[in-house]
């Protein structure tokens, strides 16, 4: 596994057509302040759409080449760029999932596998495996290609990993919008931490014995381990509803 | 095929999702940025996103937030590998 591991010593340098790095990087300041005038928005779509050729092309390797089925988002929203830029010091034009994809794998062996073989295929990527320092919580392969001056980001995730993340998501569109990079109130953040500590720690039980799938012991053991949490889960997820109802 | 999602994050319900074949990528993002546009100026905080993927089915599985609930979603705990 690559970790961190950089082709290039360069990192992605936007090279904008009508905008320049200062030109981008002082919207992204702007933006960082709170809602966008018309014209700023504008300006940020002209930014997002120029990283649109580099994001065909790659997805179109994927699908093509590597044969793979990710979903593809062509243009961060303005309201997630603005999140990202007050909560990371952070300038505009080093945010490397401005477009992107996602790859939903059934396990850590295939991920390992796709991540290799997608830096493998572009000549230039950086690995960021967050299995092994995750954020929040939150446990994945983000593999970054820096093509035609831009970067694209493929998350490459387990089932099991794309299940904590979406549940997370979802919480933080309903119950709490802090709680998916570690705020909101402690319990429940705890609470999260578990859910991804329980489930990296299938993952690296599965990793150390890969056990055939006839092992019907292990699956068994495995299956009551995910029915007991998914009790936790439903009973926590109760407690947010009637708390956000109240 | 793309797909072009109004989202209501605090509610977690989508508002409209409207679909684009993939050679009508243009008019899509023309459609998104029009909504951006329309939504900022009436200060409605709603998520718009253009997510392209090989059908729905394909969409439902790696963005399920914007089509289940958390109880849902961890349902399907049971179910997976």
């Amino acid at each position: 596994m690559h970790d961190a591991t950089a082709h290039t010593s360069q990192g992605p340098q936007p090279t904008m057509a009508t905008l320049s790095k200062t030109q981008i990087d002082r919207l992204g300041d702007r933006l960082r302040k709170g809602r966008p005038s018309e014209a700023d928005l504008r300006l940020l779509d002209e930014y997002r759409l120029s990283f649109g050729d580099a994001y065909d092309a790659i997805i179109r390797t994927i699908r093509e080449k590597l044969q793979l089925e990710p979903t593809g988002r062509t243009a961060k929203t303005p309201s997630s760029i603005a999140e990202k830029l007050r909560r990371e010091s952070i300038r505009l034009s080093q945010i490397q999932d401005i477009a992107g994809c996602r790859i939903i794998v059934p396990d850590v062996f295939t991920q390992d596998h796709i991540t290799a073989t997608l830096h493998d295929t572009f000549p230039e990527t950086r690995v960021m495996d967050r299995r092994k320092s995750p954020s929040h919580g939150y446990r994945a392969v983000h593999v970054i290609v820096m093509t035609q001056g831009v970067s694209v980001e493929i998350q490459v995730r387990t089932a099991l990993q794309d299940l904590w993340a979406e549940l997370s998501e979802r919480l933080s569109d309903v119950v709490d919008s802090s709680i998916k990079y570690g705020g909101g109130d402690p319990e429940d953040r705890q609470w999260l931490l578990l859910i991804s500590d329980s489930i990296a720690g299938w993952e690296e039980l599965e990793t150390r014995l890969h056990p055939s799938p006839d092992d019907q012991a292990f699956h068994k053991i495995v299956a009551s381990e995910k029915r007991n949490l998914v009790k936790i889960i439903q009973k926590k997820i109760s407690t947010l509803e009637s708390n956000r109802k109240r | 095929m793309l797909f072009l999602i109004e989202y209501k994050r605090s509610e977690g319900r989508i508002v409209t999702l409207k679909t684009f074949d993939d050679t009508d990528r243009s008019k899509a993002e023309r459609t998104r940025f029009e909504i951006e546009l329309e939504l900022n100026q009436k200060k409605i905080d709603h998520e718009v996103v253009l997510l392209d993927a090989a059908d729905e089915r394909a969409l439902r599985r790696t963005h399920r937030r914007y089509f289940e609930t958390a109880a849902q979603i961890a349902n399907s705990l049971n179910g997976s590998s």
